[in-house]
C-alpha cells in the first residue's frame, strides 16, 4: 500500500517536474543569466565582484542550463516522493476529503519547506551578499524548516480541535489561520537580515522573488493535483494495480 | 484508494508489516540520493551545473 502511495508520488512528482523543468528552461535559466549580468556589471564598478574566484563559473553556461532543468526535474520527483511517503502515514490525520487533504498536505510541504525559511533567508538573487558562510545558513534553514513543521501541524490540529468543538468550518479556518500568519508577519522583524541583494535593481529583485514563490507553490500544487487524479484514475480502473497494467509489454 | 477509516498509528502498523526490508532500504537510498545531489553536493562541478536551478528554487548556498 505505501508503495503505491510512492509509485504515485513519484509520477505525480515527476509530472510536476517536467513542468518546473519546462519553466526553468523558458523562464528562470534566461533570468538568472539576465541577472547574472547585471550583478557582473555593478561589481565592476562596486568592488570586483566578478573577479571574485568564488563566483567564477567551472562549468559552461550551456551545460549549467542543461543540468538545472534536469534539476528541476529531480526536484519534482523528490518533492512528489516525500509528499507521498508523508501522505500515506499522516491522510488519516488530515482534515477534509481525500482531495482536499492533499492539498493541505501540500500547504503545509510549501510552508515548511520553502516559505518559512524563506522568512529569515529569502530567495538569493544573482550576486546577493550573505552575512553569513553556507554552513551556518543550512543549520538556520534546517531549523527554520522544524518551525515550519510545527507552525503547519498547529494550524491543521487547531482547525480540527476548533472545527469538532464550535461545529463551525469558519472558526476552524481563523484558528488555523492565525499560526500562519503570525509566524510569516512577526519572523522577519525578529531575525536580522542576512542576505542582501546587493547592486541589483529592486523591482528585479521582486520579481525575481515573486517568480520563486510563485514557481514553488505551484510544484506543490501540481504534486497534489497529479497526486489526486492519479489515486481517482487507479480507482476508476482495475483496484490498486492500474499503474502496472499501462506497461503489458514490460518485461 | 484503500480503507479510509484507519488511524496513523494503523498505517505505520501496515508500512512496517508490508514492506521487506529491501523495499524500505531502496525508498531510503533512492529519497536519500536525490536530496543529497540537489541539496548538499558541494562539489564545485556539479555544484555550478545545478547554479540556476538552486537560484530558481530559492535554495542557494554561496
Amino acid at each position: 500500500m505505501l508503495v503505491d502511495y510512492l509509485q504515485r508520488g513519484v509520477v505525480a512528482g515527476a509530472i510536476a517536474g517536467l513542468l518546473y523543468g519546462v519553466y526553468m528552461a523558458v523562464v528562470a535559466n534566461p533570468l538568472i543569466e539576465y541577472m547574472e549580468t547585471v550583478s557582473h556589471h555593478a561589481g565592476e564598478h562596486d568592488h570586483g565582484h566578478a573577479a571574485d574566484p568564488a563566483h567564477a563559473h567551472a562549468v559552461s553556461e550551456a551545460t549549467t542550463e542543461v543540468v538545472s532543468v534536469g534539476s528541476g526535474v529531480l526536484w519534482g520527483i523528490f518533492l512528489g516522493g516525500l509528499f507521498a511517503l508523508t501522505f500515506y502515514f499522516l491522510e488519516p490525520a488530515l482534515p477534509g476529503t481525500e482531495r482536499v487533504s492533499a492539498y493541505v498536505l501540500a500547504g503545509a510541504g510549501f510552508l515548511t519547506v520553502s516559505v518559512t525559511p524563506w522568512l529569515v533567508l529569502p530567495p538569493a538573487t544573482p550576486g546577493a551578499e550573505q552575512s553569513l558562510g553556507p554552513n551556518p545558513r543550512l543549520v538556520i534553514y534546517a531549523g527554520l524548516m522544524v518551525l515550519g513543521a510545527v507552525v503547519a501541524a498547529t494550524a491543521i490540529l487547531g482547525y480540527e480541535r476548533t472545527t469538532a468543538r464550535t461545529g463551525s468550518r469558519y472558526y476552524g479556518l481563523v484558528v488555523a489561520g492565525a499560526p500562519v500568519v503570525a509566524t510569516v508577519a512577526i519572523v522577519p522583524t525578529l531575525t536580522p537580515t542576512i542576505t542582501t541583494a546587493g547592486a541589483m535593481p529592486a523591482e528585479l529583485v521582486t520579481t525575481f522573488r515573486g517568480l520563486t514563490v510563485l514557481s514553488q507553490a505551484a510544484v506543490w500544487a501540481i504534486v497534489a493535483g497529479s497526486f489526486s487524479w492519479l489515486t481517482d484514475h487507479v480507482e476508476s480502473t482495475d483496484g490498486t494495480a492500474a499503474l502496472e497494467d499501462d506497461h503489458p509489454v514490460a518485461a | 484508494m484503500t480503507v479510509t477509516n484507519d488511524t496513523v498509528h494503523d498505517r505505520i502498523e501496515t508500512a512496517r508489516t508490508d514492506l521487506t526490508p529491501m523495499q524500505l532500504a531502496a525508498i531510503l537510498v533512492f529519497a536519500a540520493a536525490i536530496g543529497f545531489t540537489l541539496l548538499f553536493l558541494q562539489e564545485p562541478i556539479a555544484h555550478d551545473a545545478m547554479h540556476n536551478f538552486r537560484h530558481g528554487a530559492g535554495i542557494t548556498c554561496h
